[in-house]
């Protein structure tokens, strides 16, 4: 299906990018007149995709994450990418209430929150080298 | 963008949050939390949710660490007037109970 519109920005992974990242989905999404509701959801599942790549893709220093979008006719996808440390045992992070980060008060429940809000996710990630989310959205 | 005023109602503090709860304020808001129930007289907590615009899953971690600590001197947490996309939230959480 040929694209109506792309994106693509690149950040530091600071905490205070959360928030700009999801502005910056929400804005690109709603080019296509979506819900609110529908907004709400997709300002949800970036602001945990970001989230993950903060703190578990780069612990111990500043890295760059990498955020595109795509508005296709019917749908959004929107790719979330950090060239971090990766994740050991994808299973593990993405079941329910698995957290390896207690000491913030981490929940695990981000993985979670993206495969509810979203219709489709996709996790691929290589230890060492980084973790891209894959996520997509009906407008 | 986050902001947190006090009150207090009987053996209750009431935190009212204005704005944004993520990873990045969720950091700065328990600290304030934390440290005004230390100082109060109180028991009980009441996170007035009526202007929190947006939240994510740290809000969720937000909410379990003050509950932890309310439980701890054996008291208790509720939440009052989350918006629709929050509630949503609590329910995926199963903490929809802890809504007054």
């Amino acid at each position: 299906m040929k694209p109506i519109n792309k994106m693509k920005i690149e950040f530091l992974s600071k905490s205070v990018n959360e928030s700009f990242a999801r502005v910056v989905a929400s804005s690109f999404a709603a080019q296509a007149d979506p819900s609110l509701d529908v907004l709400a959801d997709i300002r949800t599942a970036v602001s945990e995709a970001v989230t993950n790549a903060i703190i578990h893709g780069y612990p111990d220093k500043e890295g760059v994450i990498v955020m595109e979008g795509t508005l296709y006719p019917e749908y959004i996808e929107i790719i979330v990418q950090d060239f971090g440390i990766g994740i050991k045992d994808l299973e593990q992070a993405k079941t329910p209430l698995y957290t390896s980060r207690p000491d913030l008060e981490r929940t695990g429940m981000g993985f979670t929150v993206m495969e509810t809000f979203m219709d489709s996710l996709t996790v691929e990630s290589v230890p060492g080298k980084g973790t891209k989310i894959i996520m997509t959205k009906q407008l | 963008m986050i902001d947190i005023k006090f009150n207090k109602e009987g053996n209750t503090l009431v935190v009212m949050i204005e704005g944004e709860i993520d990873h990045h304020t969720a950091m700065m808001a328990r600290e304030r939390i934390d440290s005004k129930f230390l100082m109060e007289p109180v028991k009980n907590m009441a996170l007035d949710l009526s202007r929190v615009n947006f939240m994510d899953s740290a809000g969720i971690g937000l909410i379990l660490g003050r509950k932890s600590r309310v439980s701890g001197v054996g008291g208790t947490l509720t939440i009052r007037k989350p918006k629709p996309a929050i509630r949503k939230l609590l329910k995926l959480s199963k903490m929809e109970s802890m809504v007054e």
